[in-house]
């Protein structure tokens, strides 16, 4: 009877009739025009509130201010995105601004190379995370809050715990550069995010970030070396760190062992709001750079609103809660849509199999 | 032995027919999405009694033990249990009586006995501050109708399985208890501490208990059996008493007569593509031996736990084996490494598609391509177009019923998701393609289109090792059976002398 029902219900395997394509790219805008809306809003509102929110300085100095946070949260992108989790860029960020301006200053290597060796301590730093958490299998957590420490500890013990300045030039004259009439600090910035998207949207390594972080069991079966990919994605993060590094020194005019502190949570939270899922596999990088400039806003309404210092972190700690509530809420409601158009689409195509099974 | 574990019983058995049943299920229907689990069965279960659940892989038994024990509502019918009717929630089941034990060991393993025993309902005062005294005087109180020799203070981690077992039966009874079920009990136990478990089974039993056994060992079920029910896909098929019954008459009642044969005649098969030489995994596979030539489907048939998944993950390189060796076309292929296995030619078709196969939060097209980014990608950059060419294709060679490649792998239902997974292999063309239970899950349509791709893939050359517990899918696919117990190949049947029972009995007892 059985014999029956399959050859009845073996379908005939034509083509699908119609390819819809419309309705999952609609849900994808919106998913990604949530952060543009709170972001428009915001700016509106603080715009209101205050005129000199609109000002071509105030939103230079927005921009401006917000790179760091963006190059350092791009690299922390990758991490989260395979499934782990990196607490060491404010340290790593540390250590390079130290390293690039003593090596340079006290140990007296060109600048350029002194540059160079700070960013190869941030993908050593990197390597190392990756391989506590891959060989090792130390919870990502607890490897790079361990890295945190040694890595800043190591950039006090540099700098002796004192700043190191003057730093060379060349650091001032390409904080003040501008290209076009914009600062090339945010150029750069632009252009990080650039190949950071290109990398995770068009080349093998970002499928299998995706792939890794998603699922590394189906992953490894699918015949990628799921550890090198985690490795790999350490080891970005520690470069943009270092980078990171080499930026604040710029901005802070010295090498400091005490920059980027708790720097890890403001970036962990841009990529969070960013849409990037903790449980690894999605994200992208320009909703990353959205959850950026959300904070970035928040700081910039708390300066220009004089909230006092005091409410800094409270305000900030807020504003990061509710963006994380209201993006879990639009993925909630995204899902059920989804869910939704899949149960119609098995409606169409249930056919006879169901019905040729029913019937015995 | 049999006849002194026989004699109670029947003495048992007799005496609780003239007693109402305890526990009756009635008409009961289950259906998930595109799939029908249980279809107007019919159960019933008497004071005193062990009533033994049979069937085949997925022919519905844990749908109806999860249905008895509340965990899921049925769609039609009604679960009675003393008269009462039952509803779906599992703490009404356990207040009505039944207590259940899972098949997978449910333990808390850094816990005491006692705070496994009294897991959410420790004994507390005001405060919360949990009574150590009273937990234990009545961890006590309960071990000491199961296994009195257990220390309630022994931390669960140190218990052996058998103890652990033991343990669970004590949590799970409780004053009231009417119905024991019990889900595949023996698995990781040894013989002997399988005859304390049955000893145990039989002083609940004369306690008025009855008891629900399932098992895949049909020594065992006849050692402790009062009657029998068997289900095959998903329907009753009918309870007797085991007295009247034997294993050639169970496994008759368990695969059924009429079985189509999708045959696949007319094959020669080629050159040796696969050789596996004494391969061994110490405590899981021992000495596994054969090889499979191209265009050839050998199948490892089996019950649940044999060891056929175990041989395909060594092959493929996901488990490690101390000795042996695996060759693919003559060349050794490197152990442990999927990647090497995967470059040397071989696919898998991995037996869990959600946790092993699909990546959830990828679209339907990069899952499609997720096993040859190194052909879509020589260098480093995808290239799109060939990508976009080698899904379309894909669609329609496989027929996956999709809106659109880019929505999501999880929008799809359980067959079009194989279909991605197959499809992902396809375009490799692998020497040598191992589907671990390529139908599990998926509706019948599409389990008799994922078996003409398997005959279209032999077809073109490809040798192919099959694992599947669908016996009519064996037997209409399979040129070889290699059936296994225990982690070794017990007997081989070509296709010519191949049947259902003879399957049956090289599992079961070969």
């Amino acid at each position: 009877m059985n014999s029956n029902a399959q050859k009845t219900s073996a379908p005939q395997p034509g083509l699908p009739g119609k390819v819809r394509t419309s309705n999952k790219s609609m849900v994808e805008i919106l998913e990604d025009l949530g952060l543009v809306v709170i972001l428009v809003i915001g700016s509106i509102l603080l715009g209101l509130a205050s005129p000199v929110f609109f000002s071509r300085i105030n939103i230079e100095n927005l921009l401006f201010t917000s790179t760091i946070i963006a190059v350092v949260s791009i690299g922390e992108a990758f991490v989260i995105m395979v499934a782990g989790i990196d607490l060491s860029v404010g340290a790593v960020l540390a250590l390079s601004s130290v390293m690039c301006v003593g090596l340079a200053v006290n140990q007296g290597l060109p600048v350029w190379l002194a540059a160079l060796i700070a960013i190869g301590l941030g993908a050593l730093v990197g390597l190392i995370n990756g391989l506590a958490v891959t060989r090792l299998k130390i919870p990502a957590l607890i490897a790079t809050l361990a890295m945190m420490s040694i890595a800043r500890g190591l950039a006090f013990i540099y700098s002796g715990g004192r700043n190191i300045a003057p730093i060379p030039d060349i650091y001032d004259n390409i904080q003040a550069a501008r290209l076009f009439g914009i600062p090339v600090i945010i150029l750069l910035t632009i252009v990080v995010a650039i190949i950071a998207h290109f990398v995770l949207s068009s080349t093998r390594f970002g499928r299998e970030i995706y792939a890794t972080g998603g699922n590394p069991i189906a992953a490894t079966l699918s015949g990628i070396r799921a550890d090198r990919v985690i490795i790999t994605a350490y080891v970005i993060s520690g470069i943009a760190a270092a980078l990171g590094g080499l930026m604040i020194t710029a901005r802070l005019e010295a090498g400091a062992a005490t920059a980027g502190f708790g720097m890890e949570l403001t970036v962990i939270s841009a990529a969070v709001i960013g849409g990037v899922s903790l449980f690894g596999g999605e994200g992208k990088i320009g909703s990353v750079l959205l959850g950026v400039l959300l904070l970035g806003l928040v700081q910039n309404a708390i300066n220009l609103l004089n909230v006092p210092p005091n409410y800094d972190y409270v305000v900030s700690g807020l504003v990061i809660g509710l963006a994380a509530a209201v993006d879990v809420f639009r993925r909630n409601i995204a899902e059920a849509g989804a869910r939704r158009r899949s149960a119609q689409v098995k409606k169409e195509q249930a056919g006879n199999a169901p019905k040729a099974a029913k019937s015995h | 032995m049999n006849d002194e574990s026989h004699m109670p019983s029947n003495a048992a058995g007799g005496h609780g027919a003239s007693v109402e049943p305890v526990l009756i299920a009635k008409g009961i229907s289950k259906f998930f999405p595109g799939v029908i689990a249980l279809d107007n069965v019919d159960f019933e279960i008497r004071p005193g009694e062990v009533n033994a659940l049979l069937g085949e892989n997925g022919a519905g038994k844990s749908t109806l033990i999860k249905i008895m024990s509340g965990f899921y509502k049925p769609d039609r019918g009604e679960i009675r249990v003393n008269g009462k009717h039952l509803d779906a929630d599992p703490a009404a089941a356990h207040r009505a009586g039944v207590a259940t034990i899972h098949q997978e060991a449910h333990l808390v393993p850094s816990m005491t006995v006692a705070e496994n025993i009294m897991l959410g309902h420790w004994p507390s005062s005001r405060f919360g501050v949990i009574a150590k005294k009273e937990q234990t005087q009545r961890a006590l109180e309960v071990l000491a109708r199961v296994a009195p020799e257990l220390s309630p203070s022994t931390l669960a981690r140190r218990l052996s399985p058998a103890d652990g077992q033991l343990v669970e039966i004590a949590r799970a009874l409780s004053e009231n208890s009417r119905v024991l079920i019990m889900d595949e009990p023996t698995t990781s136990l040894s013989s002997r501490e399988i005859d304390r478990l049955f000893e145990i089974v039989d002083s609940l039993k004369s306690k008025g208990l009855g008891i629900v056994f399932v098992s895949h060992w049909l020594e065992e079920v006849f050692r402790i059996a009062d009657r029998i029910t068997v289900l095959r896909d998903s329907k009753f098929i009918g309870t007797r008493p085991a007295a009247e019954l034997d294993h050639a008459k169970v496994i008759q009642m368990m695969v059924g007569r009429d079985v189509e044969e999708v045959t696949t005649s007319g094959r020669e098969p080629g050159k040796v593509v696969l050789e596996v030489k004494n391969l061994t995994h110490i405590g899981v596979l021992q000495n596994i031996s054969f090889n499979i030539r191209a265009g050839e489907i050998v199948t490892l048939a089996g019950l649940v736990g044999a060891g056929r998944s175990e041989v395909a993950n060594c092959i493929f390189g996901i488990d490690p084996y101390e000795e042996g060796e695996v060759r693919l076309n003559g060349k050794v292929v490197a152990p442990n490494d999927p990647t090497a296995a995967i470059q040397a030619g071989i696919g898998l078709l991995p037996e869990d598609r959600r946790r092993q196969a699909l990546v959830a939060q990828l679209s339907v097209g990069t899952n499609t391509t997720l096993a040859v980014l190194d052909l879509i990608a020589p260098r480093w950059m995808i290239l799109k177009d060939l990508e976009s060419k080698i899904i379309r294709e894909a669609q329609s060679s496989l027929a996956i019923k999709m809106a659109s490649p880019a929505v999501k792998i999880s929008t799809l239902s359980g067959g079009n998701q194989q279909k991605v997974v197959l499809a992902r292999w396809l375009a490799r063309k692998p020497s040598l393609l191992i589907l671990d239970e390529p139908t599990k899950g998926v509706d019948i349509g599409a389990k008799a289109e994922i078996s003409e791709i398997i005959v279209r893939l032999v077809a073109q050359g490809t040798a192919i090792l099959l694992i599947s517990s669908e016996l009519p899918e064996v037997l209409g696919l399979s040129d070889r059976v290699l059936v296994m117990r225990s982690g070794r190949i017990v007997g081989e049947i070509s296709r010519g002398s191949l049947s259902q029972e003879l399957i049956m009995r090289y599992a079961t007892t070969g």
